[in-house]
């Protein structure tokens, strides 16, 4: 286990090398604002994000964290400024951008099973039948659904159903991953386990990856850099870089002076923001 | 408002634009023919029959038997389930019994009873009543079986007798499925009148449609059908309109 | 089988046991003229003797036969018209509320328009059978695929799937519930269609024997024709009760 980690460790740190030297990031969001007729959601947000990078976006609620999020997706479209991703303008969804939405009850196809559910990406990408189950089997091994392919999202836990989504999601081979408050609705344990699998999967594909929450911890946690949003319009506040070693550990980092100075200066951000 | 206003001329762009090209293709044709008949005429065919009373009274004799025979069926029927719903031992020995009846199809009583009571109101009501029996009993079983049984546990621990337990406890609670029950019956009851009028029955609007096609009148025929779609639109809107004047809460559930 | 399961069959012949010792006490007390009212006896030997050599066994094949075709045509059209208009919100919001307008007309109002077409022919029983069938197939088709879940929309347009894919793998499945409920209804008015078109038509078939039973007074031939017309209901509901629990498994997980 502990060679493992340290050959992740060791690939992480190559692309981390390999982002010093691109110039080119994998998105920009460049200069974008987002309005419902007269309501301004987004007001000029500008980001680069580079390949490979974890990027955590906080902020309270009404900031337009998730609409950011749906921009990146394709789902929405700015009303000015674009969002590039790998040097072209983003004009719709994309293949290589997936999605892990909060709400796995109702992303996940009720009539297929696990196994069926993956498939989906899949057959979406026009992968022959005769490789999928092969895939497939490995996705769900990778994720710890191994034994359950064949249970349907209904017999499965919250925490299954939400890896269940990221199995799919990486079933669309992505270059970035995006989530959405993915672990909002799930237990404590459950969380901190998900959140360990999802560093250990962003480490070994080499994804780039935006998760939103609405957890301090889990930002600091999962980042190399926290976006702090505020609201009316959204924008953002704040960009915090996080230097934490890695691989990281729920106790170990938990307890670093770094983390804990971290989420007091970022406390203090969100807590003026309120008021 | 302009929302409400855009939608409903959507609404009625489909139908608008069918009675018009009907019309026009009636007048480029100079319409002449057994089966069809062209907006104008029907319209004028409408008038008439609804001039010479013919139209009335078939829509009183059908309304009539329809009315009476829905009371008599949910009445009937429901009488039946809620005794059903309570009663264990009964619902078990009756199940089977049911199941094995339920699916006769309505019509086919047609030739029973009309060999026993003849044509007329009667023949008609006692069908309609028996087709609307079965689906009455099964919706008020399966309210009195959603009772919350902790009220029932209430109504245990108060010691209630079982007329005061059946009046304040189990028809409140089953009231509003009861409504339920009732306005799908009122739709059916009067699709089995006009089922009946057309296939037997010498008396109402299934008749008086069944009669203007055989005297080869098709605008009287049209006007007859497109009549007995709007009483069946206006009877469904009627009981909307009470159910959520009585019954918000049960209404709100229901389109969801 | 469990104990609770058994007790209810137990009681449920018991129950049906009774049901025709009251029809049997009814008829021999002659409470009703034998002539109107036949007794289970009587009904049994009309039955056999009817299918054994006689015309019933014909009669249910064409009257089965009849109800079957037009359901299936109703289906056909029903669903893929349905999937059509309900795939589209622009055909939706101009097309669904002329159906539900539609919607409350008695399908056996269609007769007589079908005659002024047909004539009193197989085709016109056939077409009644279809078009009173088809409503319920339709406006559930159109009413699953608008109440797909809006997430899987945008799940779809993530994973890049096509037009055809969103239909086939996600509205059609995710409508699958309604369609089937309303494959049962409609089998269900099929059977009645059938039934009523064969006795104003007079066309071969189960409606037309128990029209004539009828008028010539032979009520046990009238019994037997009720109780096959009645078994016929309760085979087709039946199967497709089976077809939807085996299709709808997943909904089952669930509870």
């Amino acid at each position: 286990m502990a060679m493992t980690q340290a050959i992740l460790q060791a690939g992480r740190n190559e692309m981390a090398g390999s982002v010093l030297r691109a110039d080119e990031p994998r998105i920009r969001i460049r200069d974008v604002t987002l309005s419902y007729g007269a309501l301004q959601i987004i007001g000029g947000i500008s980001i680069d994000i580079a390949p490979g990078e974890s990027i955590c976006v906080i902020g309270p609620s009404g900031c337009g964290k998730t609409t950011l999020l749906r921009m990146l997706a394709g789902l929405a479209r700015p009303t000015s400024g674009a969002v590039e991703l790998d040097g072209s303008v983003l004009g719709g969804p994309d293949r290589s951008v997936a999605i892990v939405f909060q709400d796995y009850g109702k992303a996940l196809l009720p009539w297929r099973t696990a196994a069926g559910n993956v498939s989906l990406a899949l057959e979406a990408r026009g992968c022959p039948a005769k490789e999928r189950p092969a895939i497939i089997r490995e996705l769900l091994e990778k994720i710890g659904l191994g034994r359950h392919a064949d249970k349907y999202p209904s017999e499965m836990s919250g925490g299954m159903q939400q890896r269940l989504q990221i199995a799919r999601c990486l079933a669309q081979e992505p270059k970035v991953l995006l989530m959405d408050e993915p672990f909002g609705a799930l237990d404590a344990m459950t969380r901190q386990a998900l959140q360990d699998e999802v560093l250990s999967l962003v480490a070994t594909t080499g994804a780039t990856m935006v998760f939103v929450t609405h957890d301090l911890e889990e930002a600091i946690y999962l980042g190399d850099r926290i976006v702090c949003l505020q609201p009316n319009p959204g924008r953002v506040g704040r960009m915090v870089d996080v230097r934490l070693a890695r691989p990281r550990d729920q106790l170990v980092t938990r307890e670093d002076p770094e983390f804990l100075r971290l989420r007091r200066e970022l406390y203090d951000l969100i807590k003026d923001d309120h008021q | 408002m302009k929302a409400v206003l855009r939608n409903s001329w959507r609404a009625a762009l489909l139908p608008v634009a069918v009675i018009l090209v009907a019309q026009i293709a009636a007048t480029v044709t100079q319409l002449e023919s057994d089966s069809l008949a062209s907006p104008l005429a029907i319209v004028s065919a409408f008038f008439s029959i609804l001039a010479d009373g013919s139209l009335m009274r078939a829509t009183q004799d059908t309304l009539m038997a329809a009315f009476c025979g829905c009371v008599l069926g949910v009445c009937a029927g429901s009488l039946l389930g809620v005794v059903l719903g309570l009663f264990r031992l009964a619902d078990d020995l009756l199940d089977l019994t049911i199941e094995l009846l339920r699916p006769v199809p309505v019509v086919a009583l047609i030739p029973v009873v009309m060999m026993l009571l003849g044509f007329g109101a009667r023949m008609e009501i006692v069908i309609i009543a028996l087709g609307l029996l079965w689906p009455s009993v099964v919706l008020a079983r399966a309210a009195v079986k959603d009772v919350e049984p902790r009220l029932m546990e209430v109504s245990a621990v108060l010691q209630l007798r079982f007329s005061a337990r059946l009046t304040k406890i189990v028809l409140p609670a089953i009231l509003p499925q009861l409504f339920m029950s009732l306005k799908l019956a009122a739709g059916y009851a009067l699709v089995v009148a006009v089922t009946v009028e057309i296939t037997a029955n010498p008396f109402g609007l299934g008749y008086g449609i069944m009669m203007a096609q055989q005297a080869l009148r098709p605008a009287e025929m049209f006007a007859y059908l497109i009549w007995i779609g709007a009483i069946g639109w206006l009877v469904s809107l009627m009981l909307d309109a009470v159910q959520r004047r009585f019954f918000p809460a049960f209404s709100r559930g229901e389109t969801r | 089988m469990s104990h609770l399961s058994m007790r209810k069959l137990v009681l449920g012949i018991l129950g049906l046991a009774a049901f025709i010792l009251v029809w049997k006490a009814v008829t021999d007390a002659k409470l009703v003229s034998p002539i109107f009212f036949p007794s289970p006896e009587r009904t049994w030997a009309a039955l056999v003797k009817g299918l054994a050599g006689g015309p019933l066994l014909a009669q249910t094949v064409e009257t089965i036969q009849r109800m079957l075709l037009g359901w299936l045509l109703a289906s056909l059209v029903g669903i893929m018209l349905g999937a059509l208009i309900g795939i589209s919100r622009r055909a939706r919001v101009f097309i669904a509320p002329t159906l539900e307008l539609l919607r409350p007309l008695p399908a056996s109002a269609m007769i007589p328009i079908a005659i002024a077409f047909l004539g009193f022919s197989d085709q016109m029983v056939l077409v009644v059978i279809a078009f009173g069938a088809l409503w319920p197939m339709l406006l559930a088709t159109i009413h699953g695929f608008s109440a797909m879940e809006p997430r899987l929309y945008e799940v779809s347009a993530v994973l890049g799937l096509n037009r055809l894919q969103v239909i086939w793998k996600l509205a059609l499945p995710s409508a699958l519930p309604m369609i089937l409920a309303s494959l049962r209804l409609g089998l269900t008015i099929s059977l009645i269609l059938a039934v009523v078109g064969e006795m104003l038509a007079s066309r071969e078939g189960l409606g037309q024997s128990i029209l004539l039973a009828s008028r010539s007074f032979r009520s046990a031939d009238l019994f037997a024709g009720i109780v096959i017309l009645g078994a016929i209901g309760l085979v087709g509901s039946r199967l497709l009760s089976m077809a939807e629990r085996r299709l709808l498994r997943w909904q089952a997980a669930a509870r």
